[in-house]
């Protein structure tokens, strides 16, 4: 191995090195990039490489013993956007109404500061304009960003056309002998990948902005590096009260890029069996694809543009580091933040067989089928798809299951997620917060529609025809499962590279710290209390887990055979953990995912111990692996049980954790005071930082009647206006349509983050109308949901409302404020508050037992 | 050209007791082989705009059906069955008229401030509405576009309404009212607006031209009142428009990102200028970002 990655070394230097020998260059086209025009294409590990910022990509294939697919699907996991550049520079910012500030993200002079903010990677391979060996020298040269390989031709096109995508030069696998629409390659183009250049931070890519106007840019900013006029606040004439604006809203400032993400903005992380010393300064080698930013604040990231007192920034910026909530954008009213699944050790995920699912599978011929059913695209011969609805075998993906339709499918879906194909496909099915009526487009979600989006965008049948690379990807040695001896042998390699770490050390240090024998024991009470759920061996799930080996390896697959989970639905009131992502709908038959989920997975009936809407399939968590559990702390999908974790920045302005402390008083639901609150453990990447927020979350996850409780909390009353409103220059702000302002307290209890995004105030909003004009109706309506009783005392409060805000036109919000129970109950689509509860599994072992089951989950 | 007549056709309409059959007869008269398809009540109901534009695109002869007088008899779905087919089309230059039409199922006769409240009416709404009617009354009338500057002012022929309201400002001898001269009559700019390709908020898959009033405080012959009502402290407006035919535009627009009204705008020498080039191809430049759908838009046969 060792003599391997020397060659690999040593061949990435003679790349380098050909620059001073240009008479060895190979001829170049006008097309051909001026790296390859000035150094002509390397060769990295047997892969030719055209462009420079491919060639880590190259030695990490090497490096991994990746194979040709998989290695293409590293490189389209790392890079591709699909597209999404108009969506993260126009389509959130115009349509949906939220304002990225790029600049204050991936400004140059604070990368140093960026991973603790943000918790976003930087790239290696880029610097700061003007530090030693950059090749930018001045930030006005970058616009401010970072200088990353490929910016030589890239900077040239700001502000013009021209620019040919990286991605066309992206050097595709050989299709699959098997591929029903092979043998002839007819792949989508691999320039619809759009990869454009690092922007600084792994996962985040920018292009060239042709409509850039440098011009206006430098009147409005001073100078081509600043963004300062485009991003400074501007405060409102109407008042504290009223949200400051800036030019991020004024659509007719193009900025010098625009911006897109990968998906892995958010999968990719630190190794935890070589993490970087600096996590400010990575290495490649540091880095890898699969298991998930644990660090990422890319919640806030999506809401950096917008002030705090506004309904999106409270509604998206309250994630823990390590999650995100994937349904803020294709909104359910349900708040739901989870983390970003660890995608270890997939060959040995267990699948289940005979679910019943519609789709489209590829097919040769459509032989006279309707073009819902059956599509062949035009210019390709024999590339079509035909929809039907069978069974198959399939993963359980998502938290609660959803995405079952087939892991290429929930590949895919990925893409979504991250803003591709979202103008072609999917923003005409998103709810707008904003329409009430429910005859008008945008009330609720509609299903997107897999077959228009496969016909109507090409960035779609990009990722589609390289789907099985990505999942080939998926099941490489990147994503093998990363054992704690392994990283500490690493770890003290490190300092001699002759040193030992054998199993039997091992275990003695475990033992050493958790008792003698603990972790023979711990194996024990795993069998007798966890292998239940977290194994996915024959027979745990029955209960069967008397002297199973959970160590044994597969010998097919090199892994490790049991998954340590067995992906099975259990309902939401038996795990007891925060619930509300249990809720998430956007896989119900009618929403925007409908297409994603089985039809096995709706008809699952709701968890009766629950009051929230549980129908179609909801009101489920599946039983997830505990594989590495040493490096994925803290715990739950929401990252809520074991310490809070945070960055601690230098400039404070992004310092979000500060904003939003957590430990709360349980009988009240108000913040401790500070002296009270335990503060919050800054991010450690490093194998002792995991190991200790390991045990540290595992003390928390197996007492818990020592946690103390938290909530995200409003940090501030939050004005949610449905309907337009008006400032008249001289009265106060007067209102056209309503406006509810939730309190952060009500009788002295606080109000959850959660309150406002969970709240369903369309349905709300036409009962109370309703209330006077229907009355029957809404009673109907109220007494199916609530029963006769709740229903009828809930009519008799609207029509209380009613009369209340006639005599005072602005009333509503003092007449909710009366009956908080409407908005944090009646209305809501999940009203759990305590986010660190429930999976008190365990809480009853002895301390010892405790202990050795700590030590044995470690070996995991 | 009938578009001229078209306001004063309502009023007399509105006068007349007949009126209403004659209205219906039209309208029944263009349903028959308008493309249309089909659609419910509720908001599920509604046909997806892809599938619509690819199972029933447009003809050209389709679009010169359409008349400002035909639009403000459809239904609001109707409406917004034909804007989504339609692209942004060459941001206009110069002068054009301009009308506004209520979504159907609201009395033409009831003033913005009411439709703004819709079926909330008296209920939730606390209307500082006679500024805001005042303002309507102008903004979706006539306009002049600075195509080159990537700028709009409206036009404004009678200050009187917005003076009855106090929202007039003469600016004084530093920042004097603005006039132009349009088919012999004085007319006053005011409300000044960027002009710019921007997302549609009824339909993504391909750009609207939007004419946007949000930092108005910013542009040459700004004055406070009454201009800053349609900026970002006032009702924040935001237009968006698509192209029908050469010289006819469709619009929607917005207060604070909740639509409120539909109108039109239109320019009889630019629609000369461009009818027989656009009936023999259905192409015009486009300024904007047309999409990847294939905007299906068929000529007929010479």
């Amino acid at each position: 191995m060792k003599g391997v990655m020397q060659l690999i070394h040593a061949l990435a230097f003679l790349a380098v090195a050909w620059a001073g020998v240009p008479a060895l260059a190979q001829s170049t086209s006008e097309a051909a990039p001026e790296w390859v025009r000035d150094q002509g294409p390397a060769q990295v590990a047997g892969r030719a490489v055209t462009h420079e910022q491919d060639i880590p990509y190259y030695e990490a294939c090497a490096r991994e013993g990746l194979n040709d697919s998989e290695c293409a699907g590293r490189l389209i996991w790392f890079k591709a956007t699909a597209g999404n550049d108009r969506f993260h520079t126009y389509v959130f910012q115009q349509r949906i109404g939220v304002m990225i500030d790029w600049f204050r993200v991936l400004r140059s002079d604070q990368r140093g500061d960026r991973f603790a903010a943000w918790g976003a990677i930087n790239d290696p391979s880029c610097c700061t304009p003007g530090s030693a060996g950059c090749p930018a020298r001045d930030k006005d040269e970058t616009y401010g960003f970072d200088w990353c390989p490929g910016d030589e031709q890239l900077l040239a096109h700001v502000g013009k056309t021209g620019y040919r995508d990286p991605a066309c030069d992206f050097r595709d696998a050989p299709l699959a002998k098997l591929d029903v629409h092979g043998p002839q390659d007819q792949r989508q183009s691999p320039c619809d990948l759009k990869f454009g250049t690092s922007t600084g931070a792994l996962g985040i890519r920018k292009f060239p902005n042709p409509r850039f106007d440098r011009e206006r840019w430098i009147a409005v900013n001073g100078s081509a590096g600043s963004w300062e006029g485009y991003g400074r606040r501007i405060a409102a004439a109407g008042g504290d009260e009223e949200a400051a604006k800036s030019h991020l809203w004024d659509g007719s400032i193009e900025p010098p890029f625009l911006i897109g993400t990968s998906c892995g903005s958010c999968h990719i992380a630190f190794d935890p069996l070589n993490p970087p010393d600096d996590p400010a300064r990575p290495r490649w080698e540091n880095i890898v694809g699969l298991i998930g930013n644990q660090y990422t604040r890319i919640s806030e990231v999506m809401v950096s543009g917008m002030p705090s007192n506004t309904l999106e920034w409270q509604m998206f910026a309250h994630a823990r580091p390590g999650t995100t909530d994937t349904s803020a954008i294709p909104n359910d009213q349900v708040n739901n933040p989870g983390t970003i699944n660890a995608l270890i050790n997939i060959a040995r995920r267990p699948v289940f067989d005979g679910e019943s699912v519609l789709k489209w599978r590829k097919a040769r011929s459509c032989d006279g089928q309707p073009a819902d059913a059956c599509w062949c695209e035009p210019g390709r011969v024999g590339k079509c798809w035909s929809k039907g609805l069978h069974d198959e075998t399939v993963h359980h993906i998502l938290k609660g299951g959803e995405d079952s339709i087939g892991a290429i499918e929930a590949i895919q879906r990925v893409y979504f997620n991250i803003g591709s194909c979202s103008e072609q496909c999917w923003v005409n099915h998103l709810t707008d917060l904003r329409v009430v009526d429910p005859q008008q487009r945008g009330y609720g979600q509609t299903a997107f529609d897999i077959g228009q989006c496969r016909r109507d965008c090409p960035n779609f049948r990009a990722i589609e025809d390289r789907l099985q690379n990505i999942f080939d990807f998926f099941v490489s040695a990147e994503a093998h499962s990363a054992e704690l001896r392994v990283a500490r042998e690493r770890a003290i390699k490190s300092f001699n590279p002759r040193a030992e770490y054998t199993e039997a050390d091992f275990i003695e240090d475990l033992e050493n710290e958790f008792g003698d024998g603990a972790v023979a024991r711990g194996a024990e009470v795993f069998a007798a209390n966890c292998a239940r759920c977290h194994s996915s061996q024959p027979g745990a799930a029955d209960g069967q887990t008397a002297g199973l080996d959970f160590q044994r390896i597969d010998e097919e697959s090199g892994l490790r055979a049991d998954w340590l989970g067995n992906d099975r639905p259990t309902p939401v009131s038996e795990v007891g953990t925060f619930r509300c992502r249990a809720l998430h709908s956007n896989h119900v038959t009618g929403h925007i995912w409908q297409q994603y989920g089985s039809e096995t997975l709706r008809a699952q009936p709701p968890d009766p111990n629950i009051a929230e809407p549980a129908d179609g399939g909801r009101g489920y968590y599946r039983n997830i692996s505990l594989l590495n559990l040493w490096a994925h702390a803290p715990f739950m999908h929401n990252n809520a049980i074991g310490p809070e974790i945070c960055g601690k920045p230098e400039n404070r302005a992004n310092d979000f954790y500060a904003m939003r402390p957590r430990y709360v008083d349980g009988s009240n639901i108000r913040l401790l005071p500070p002296d009270e609150q335990p503060g919050c453990l800054a991010y450690d990447p490093s194998v002792a930082g995991r190991f200790d927020l390991y045990k540290r979350s595992m003390e928390a996850l197996l007492n818990p009647d020592r946690r103390i409780p938290k909530v995200t909390l409003l940090n501030e009353d939050v004005t949610l206006r449905i309907g337009p409103r008006l400032w008249d220059g001289t009265d106060k702000e007067k209102l056209l349509g309503f406006q509810l302002t939730i309190p952060a307290e009500i009788d002295g209890r606080g109000v959850t983050a959660g309150t406002i995004g969970n709240f369903r105030h369309k349905e709300f909003v036409v009962d109370l109308v309703q209330a006077k004009l229907a009355p029957d109706a809404v009673e109907a309506r109220l007494e199916r949901r609530l029963g006769p009783r709740e229903g009828k005392q809930v009519l008799a409060e609207l029509k209380e409302i009613v009369k209340e805000v006639r005599k005072s036109p602005n009333g509503l919000v003092e007449a909710l404020k009366k009956r908080p129970h409407l908005v944090k109950q009646v209305y809501s689509s999940c009203f759990a508050e305590i986010e660190n509860a429930g999976h008190r599994f365990g809480e009853t072992l002895s301390d010892a037992d405790k202990k050795a089951l700590t030590a044995f989950l470690a070996t995991l | 050209m009938h578009f001229k007549r078209f306001a004063i056709a309502l009023v007399a309409c509105a006068l007349t007791a007949g009126c209403g059959q004659e209205e219906k007869r039209k309208k029944q008269e263009f349903e028959i082989d308008f493309p249309f398809a089909p659609y419910g009540e509720a908001y599920s109901a509604k046909p997806d705009f892809a599938a619509l534009e690819h199972d029933h695109p447009l003809s050209v002869d389709d679009l010169y059906r359409i008349t400002p007088e035909l639009l403000s008899l459809l239904e609001q779905e109707q409406v917004d069955q034909i804007y989504a087919r339609l692209s942004a089309g060459p941001i206009p230059d110069g002068p054009y008229e301009g009308d506004l039409f209520f979504p159907r199922g609201i009395s033409g006769k009831l003033r913005l401030s009411e439709v703004v409240g819709g079926g909330l009416k008296g209920l939730l709404v606390n209307v500082a509405g006679r500024k805001l009617d005042a303002i309507g009354e102008i903004l979706w009338k006539g306009k002049v576009f600075y195509r080159d500057q990537r700028l709009l002012r409206n036009r404004i022929e009678d200050l009187k309404p917005l003076k009855r309201v106090g929202l007039v400002d003469d600016g004084g001898s530093t920042n004097p009212l603005t006039k132009i001269e349009v088919g012999g009559h004085d007319q006053w700019l005011l409300f000044p607006a960027r002009l710019y390709c921007g997302q549609s908020l009824l339909d993504g898959r391909r750009e609207s031209i939007i004419i946007d009033y949000a930092f108005t405080d910013e542009l040459p012959g700004y004055r406070r009142m009454p201009d800053m009502m349609a900026g970002r402290d006032g009702f924040a407006i935001r237009d968006e428009i698509r192209m029908v035919r050469p010289g006819f535009y469709l619009g929607r627009a917005y207060l604070d990102r909740a639509f409120v009204v539909n109108f039109v705008l239109w320019n009889d020498q630019a629609a000369k200028a461009g009818e027989a080039e656009f009936r023999r191809t259905g192409q015009v430049a486009e300024d904007c970002w047309s999409g990847t759908q294939v905007h299906r838009l068929d000529v007929a046969a010479q």
